[in-house]
C-alpha cells in the first residue's frame, strides 16, 4: 500500500495545517508518513504546494512528477498548476473556488473558472469539485475550507485511513473551541463525495 | 504553551519536522541554553525549543542576531552547560567571526551549531554548501538527510563535541528542515552538571601566543575527530553484493533509494562527513567496480574521493547541477541516462498559467508604505483601451487654466494611436526630465518634493527647445505669451481626471524616480510588481550602507534604504550609526510591524516579550534613532497615505541623513477588520489592482464567472471585486480609491 497525495492552494488557506492533520491521522493507522512543503517567503498569496506520502516505509519525502495518487486542491488554478503531478487517471478533489492572482502580467491571457475547470475533468475522470468555499460560508466560517476538503478525502474510495483517525487527528490539531466546526465541516466534506 | 518535544514516552513516534526533531534532540540531551536568530528554515528549531523552555527547566532566546546567539551559547558551553545555536545558512556568515575562532578555544559544555542550508533557494539569497564552511574552520560536520537523523545525530553531537571539546557543526537542508516524517524518540539524559567557569583557563584568551598553540590542539582534535568519523554510526555501509556503490549525504541520498531498485546497488550513507571518513569509503571503494556519488551543491564528496584517486561518477557524468536542489525526478533521468532505472513517461505542466508569485499579504503596512513611496511623484495616465478621443479633457484643462475655449492651450492632447485608439498625454513627470536640461536660461525646474515641472516665465523666452525635448509632446508653447506651459496635476488634484467620461484618464505614481535600497524581510516583496519600489537586496542590514555608497559615490539627490524591525536591530544599527556620523545624504525607512513577520511572528526587541514569553522592557527605535545622531526622524502610521506621501515630501528636501519610521503592527498579529466592498462607482481604472496590487482586489475578464463571496461590479475591461475571505479590512485601498468606489460591507462579518 503506498499512496501519495499532493495538497496545492495559496498561502493562507491552511494547507499546512491540514496536510499535517492528514499525516497524524495515517500515522494513528499504523503507516510511515513523509511530508515535504515549502514555506518562508511572504505568509499569504503565494502559491503552495505539500506532498504526503503514505506507505510501510517511506525514503523520499518528494513525490516524483506523473506519480501522485490524488491531488487536493484548495483552489482551482493551483489545482491545474499541480496537475502534472498525478498520475494517470488520478483523483482530483477540488475546491471550485478560483481565487485570480492580483497582479497578474498583461502578457499571459488569465483563464476562466470554466477553463480551468474543464482541463482538470480533461486529465482525468476522477475529479470530485467540492463547492467549498461556498459551504464554509455557509457555516460561517471562511477558515474552515480545508477541513471540508478533508471531509471529501476521508471519503475517496479505498481511503486507508479511518475516519475515527481523522477525527482524532483533527482533535489533538486544532483549537477546542474550534473543534466542534470543523467536525461538522469535515462531516459535510465527506457528504459531498459520499453522495 | 504546550509542546510537543516534551513527551516523556520514549521510543514512541511522533510527526516531527527537520526542525523540531533537532529541538527533540538537544533537550534529549540535556541542554541548558538555546539560543537563535529566526532564518528560514531554521525558525523552528528555536520556536519549538522555547516552548518547552519552562516544563524542561532550560533557558531559550531570540538573540539579536547570529553572532550574538552563537556567543550565548558559547559562554554557556565554556560554563559547563550544554548548548545549542541555529540558524540558516548565511546566518553562519554573521556568526562566522565568532566561530572561527571558537573552533581555536574549544568548548567545555557540549556546543552545537544548526545550520540549515537552502537549495533551490526557496527563501534565501545564495546557496552555500555549509560542508565547505565545516572545512574553512576545521570543524565536525554531521549532515542530516531525515528528520529521524537530525533528532539522533543532535543528540549524538553533543558527546561528539565534549568528547573532542570542539563545537560541532549540524547541517540541514530545507528539505529535512522543513520536512515531516515519523520519528521515533528517545529519552531524556540526566545530566547533573556543575556549572562554573575556570578563570584560569588560557584557551579562552585568544591573543597571539595563545592562538597558536590553540590552532595545534585543534590539529590534534581532528585527527581524533577523523577517527571518530571513521567509526560512526551516521556512516553506513549497506553491502548488497552489488558491482555499483552509490555513496550520498543528505536528502538526495534518499532520493536515489526511491528511484532505483535498493537490493541491486550497494549503499553508503554518509552523515559524519567532516573529517572525511577516507579510510571507510576506501574499504567500500574495493567492494564495488563503480561508485556513483548523489550531493546536493557542491562536489564534496566526489572532490574526497578524486583525492583519493578513487574513479568517481559524479555531477558531471550524471549531468546533475551544483545549482538548485535535486528532486526524485532529477535523480531517475540521471540514472536512466546510465539505464540504471526506467525514465517515466509524465506529462508536461499546463502552460500559460497566471503566475502566483509570493506577494505582501492583504493589508500589509510594507505595501501601503511602498504605494505612498510610489506616490510621491505623480502624473497623469491614460487607459488607450477607454479613450475614444473625445477630447473632453483638452477643453476642460483650458479652460481651467487659461479660461478659453477649445484645446489649444491645454496641458493634455489627445492623438490617435492608430485607426480606432486614442491616447491623451501629458506631462510624466520623468526622472531624467530632458526639458530640465535643455533650457539653457533656467526657466524649468522640477520640483523635488512632487517631481512636477514648473515654468518661470520671467526667464521664459519661448524657444521652444524644451517642446523639442519632450519626447511626449507635453510641453506646449503659448503663441500669445511666448512662454511654454506644462501640466502641474492641478496640485494633485487634476480637472481632466474628474471630466473623462471614460474614466481613461487616472493620476498615478512612479515607482522609478529614486533610489530605494532594500533588505531582507517581507519588504523584499517590494521589488516585485506592480509595486517595483525596491532596487536591491544583499544581505541584513545592507541596504542602509549600500545607499550610503552611491551618496558617496555621487548618483545625485537623497537615496532611500528601507529596512525592518527587526532587520535595523540585527544589523542596521551600526549602518544607521555610519550613515549619521559620515554625513551620508541618506533617509532611511525603518518599516516597524512590531515583529519579525516573515519567518512566522517571532518577538522582536520592541515586542515587549521575550522567546519564552516573558515580559520585556521594549526597546524605543526613536531613541535608538536619535542616539546614534539623527536630527530629522519623522514617524508615520502607513495606512494614512496622504500624510505619508506629504511626510516623504517634506523629507525630500531635507539635506542630510534622516530617518522615516513607519509604524503599525503586521496586520496578521491583530484581528481583522470588517471587509470592503467595490461599489458600482467603480471606474475600472486599474489603480488597486495594477498599481497597489492587494491580493484580495482580484480582477478578472470572465464575464459570467460566479467569484465566490466577493461583490462583483461588471466594468469595461473587466470586473474588479474584493474577495472578502481575505480582505484584512485595512481600508488603504478605499483611501486611494479615486472615484471612492470602495466602502465597508454592511452588515456581516467573517
Amino acid at each position: 500500500m503506498r499512496l501519495d497525495f499532493v495538497f496545492a492552494g495559496v498561502g493562507g488557506q491552511g494547507i499546512v495545517v491540514l496536510s499535517d492533520i492528514f499525516c497524524e491521522a495515517a500515522m494513528l493507522d499504523g503507516f510511515d508518513v513523509t511530508k515535504a512543503e515549502i514555506h518562508g517567503m511572504a505568509q499569504r498569496g503565494g502559491s503552495i504546494t505539500a506532498f504526503a506520502r503514505i506507505s510501510e516505509k517511506v525514503e523520499s519525502p518528494l513525490i516524483e512528477t506523473g506519480k501522485a495518487d490524488a491531488i487536493v486542491g484548495f483552489e482551482i488554478l493551483e489545482t491545474v498548476r499541480a496537475l502534472h503531478m498525478l498520475k494517470p487517471n488520478g483523483t482530483v478533489v477540488v475546491n471550485t473556488k478560483y481565487l485570480t492572482p492580483s497582479n497578474f502580467s498583461k502578457s499571459i491571457k488569465l483563464k476562466t473558472q470554466q477553463e480551468l475547470l474543464s482541463i482538470i475533468d480533461n486529465f482525468t475522470p476522477n475529479v470530485y469539485q467540492v463547492d467549498a468555499s461556498n459551504m464554509a460560508n455557509q457555516l460561517g466560517n471562511n477558515l474552515i475550507v480545508n477541513t471540508i476538503l478533508l471531509g471529501a478525502v476521508s471519503a475517496l474510495p479505498n481511503m486507508p485511513i479511518q475516519r475515527e483517525s481523522f477525527e482524532k487527528a483533527m482533535s489533538t490539531k486544532l483549537k477546542e473551541k474550534y473543534l466542534q466546526i470543523n467536525l461538522q465541516a469535515f462531516e459535510l466534506g465527506r457528504q459531498s463525495v459520499l453522495k | 504553551m504546550t509542546s510537543k518535544i516534551t513527551v516523556n514516552n520514549p521510543n514512541s513516534f511522533i510527526l516531527l519536522n527537520g526542525d523540531e526533531a533537532v529541538a527533540r534532540g538537544a533537550v534529549e540531551a540535556g541542554i541548558k541554553v538555546a539560543a537563535a536568530y529566526p532564518g528560514t528554515p531554521s525558525t523552528e528549531i528555536l520556536e519549538t525549543l522555547a516552548q518547552a523552555a519552562k516544563t524542561l527547566n532550560f533557558y531559550a532566546e531570540w538573540s539579536v542576531n547570529e553572532i550574538i546567539s552563537t556567543e550565548v551559547a558559547a559562554g554557556a558551553s565554556m560554563a559547563g552547560a550544554r548548548a545549542i545555536v541555529s540558524m540558516k545558512h548565511v546566518g553562519l556568515n554573521v556568526a562566522s567571526d565568532a566561530v572561527m575562532t571558537l573552533a581555536y578555544t574549544g568548548t567545555k559544555g557540549g556546543l552545537v551549531i544548526t545550520v540549515c542550508d537552502d537549495p533551490a533557494l526557496h527563501s534565501s539569497q545564495n546557496e552555500q554548501d555549509t560542508r565547505y564552511f565545516a572545512v574553512h574552520s576545521k570543524l565536525p560536520l554531521l549532515d542530516a538527510g531525515n528528520p529521524q537523523e537530525a533528532l539522533n545525530m543532535t543528540r549524538e553531537a553533543f558527546n561528539i563535541s565534549e568528547k573532542l571539546h570542539l563545537p560541532i557543526i549540524l547541517r540541514l537542508t530545507t528539505r529535512v528542515a522543513h520536512g515531516k516524517a515519523k520519528v521515533q524518540i528517545g529519552s531524556f539524559q540526566n545530566l547533573e552538571r556543575d556549572i562554573s567557569f575556570d578563570k584560569n583557563g588560557s584557551n579562552w584568551v585568544m591573543i597571539p601566543a595563545n592562538a597558536i598553540r590553540q590552532h595545534h590542539a585543534l590539529e590534534e582534535k581532528l585527527v581524533e575527530a577523523k577517527q571518530l568519523s571513521e567509526n560512526s554510526q551516521f556512516n553506513k555501509i549497506e553491502d548488497n553484493n552489488s558491482e555499483i556503490g552509490i555513496i550520498g549525504s543528505g536528502v538526495g541520498y534518499y532520493y536515489a533509494r526511491s528511484v532505483l531498485d535498493t537490493k541491486k546497488f550497494s549503499w553508503l550513507k554518509l552523515g559524519f562527513i567532516h573529517p572525511f571518513p577516507a579510510e571507510l569509503v576506501k574499504t567500500f571503494a574495493t567492494r564495488v567496480k563503480q561508485l556513483i556519488v548523489i550531493e546536493e551543491l557542491r562536489p564534496y564528496i566526489e572532490e574526497n574521493l578524486q583525492r583519493l584517486k578513487l574513479d568517481v561518477t559524479g555531477k558531471t557524468v550524471l549531468n546533475l547541477s551544483e545549482i538548485g536542489e535535486y528532486t526524485p525526478d532529477k535523480i531517475r533521468e540521471a540514472f536512466a541516462k546510465l539505464g540504471l532505472t526506467k525514465k517515466t513517461s509524465t506529462t508536461a505542466a499546463v502552460a500559460g498559467l497566471q503566475p502566483r508569485p509570493p506577494n505582501l499579504c492583504p493589508g500589509c503596512t510594507h505595501r501601503a508604505f511602498y504605494y505612498a513611496l510610489n506616490s510621491v511623484n505623480q502624473h497623469v495616465t491614460c487607459d488607450s483601451s477607454k479613450c475614444i478621443g473625445c477630447r473632453t479633457c483638452e477643453k476642460v484643462c483650458a479652460f481651467g487654466k487659461r479660461q478659453v475655449l477649445g484645446g489649444a492651450k491645454a496641458r493634455i492632447h489627445v492623438t490617435r494611436v492608430n485607426d480606432v485608439e486614442h491616447v491623451a498625454i501629458s506631462c510624466q513627470a520623468c526622472p531624467s526630465a530632458p526639458c530640465v536640461v535643455s533650457c539653457k536660461n533656467g526657466a524649468l525646474s522640477k520640483s523635488v518634493k512632487t517631481g512636477l515641472i514648473s515654468v518661470d516665465e520671467s526667464k521664459c523666452v519661448g524657444c521652444a527647445l524644451c517642446v523639442k525635448a519632450c519626447s511626449y509632446g507635453a510641453i506646449g508653447l503659448d503663441s500669445d505669451k511666448h512662454k511654454v506651459f506644462v501640466c502641474d496635476t492641478c496640485n494633485g488634484d487634476p480637472a481632466c481626471v474628474k471630466s473623462c467620461p471614460q474614466s481613461a484618464l487616472t493620476l498615478v505614481g512612479r515607482s522609478d524616480d529614486k533610489i530605494v535600497a532594500g533588505d531582507i524581510g517581507c519588504y523584499t516583496l517590494g521589488f516585485l510588481p506592480p509595486l517595483s519600489t525596491v532596487q536591491t537586496c544583499l544581505c541584513m542590514g545592507g541596504g542602509i550602507s549600500q545607499a550610503a555608497g552611491m551618496v558617496h559615490a555621487g548618483v545625485g539627490g537623497k537615496v532611500f534604504a528601507v529596512l525592518g524591525d527587526s532587520t535595523f536591530f540585527h544589523a542596521g544599527m551600526p549602518g544607521l550609526l555610519n550613515v549619521a556620523y559620515n554625513r551620508a545624504n541618506v533617509c532611511v525607512v525603518i518599516l516597524d510591524n512590531r515583529i519579525v513577520a516573515m519567518t512566522g511572528h517571532q518577538p522582536t526587541p520592541a515586542s515587549g516579550r521575550t522567546a519564552m514569553g516573558d515580559a520585556a522592557k521594549s526597546v524605543s527605535i526613536q531613541e535608538i534613532v536619535r542616539s546614534v545622531g539623527i536630527d530629522k526622524i519623522v514617524t508615520i502610521d502607513p495606512y494614512d497615505v496622504k500624510a505619508t506621501v506629504e511626510a516623504i515630501r517634506e523629507i525630500l528636501t531635507y539635506d542630510g541623513p534622516c530617518v522615516i519610521i513607519s509604524q503599525r503592527s503586521c496586520p496578521l498579529l491583530i484581528e481583522r477588520g470588517s471587509p470592503y466592498e467595490i461599489t458600482e462607482k467603480c471606474g475600472s481604472c486599474g489603480l488597486c489592482t495594477t498599481r497597489f496590487g492587494c491580493p484580495a482586489i482580484t480582477q478578472t475578464n470572465n464575464s459570467n464567472s460566479s467569484v465566490n463571496n466577493a461583490s462583483v461590479v461588471s466594468v469595461t475591461s473587466g470586473r474588479v471585486a474584493i474577495d472578502s475571505s481575505l480582505c484584512s479590512g485595512c481600508g488603504v485601498c478605499a483611501s486611494i480609491c479615486p472615484h471612492n468606489a470602495i466602502v465597508p460591507m454592511v452588515g456581516r462579518k467573517d
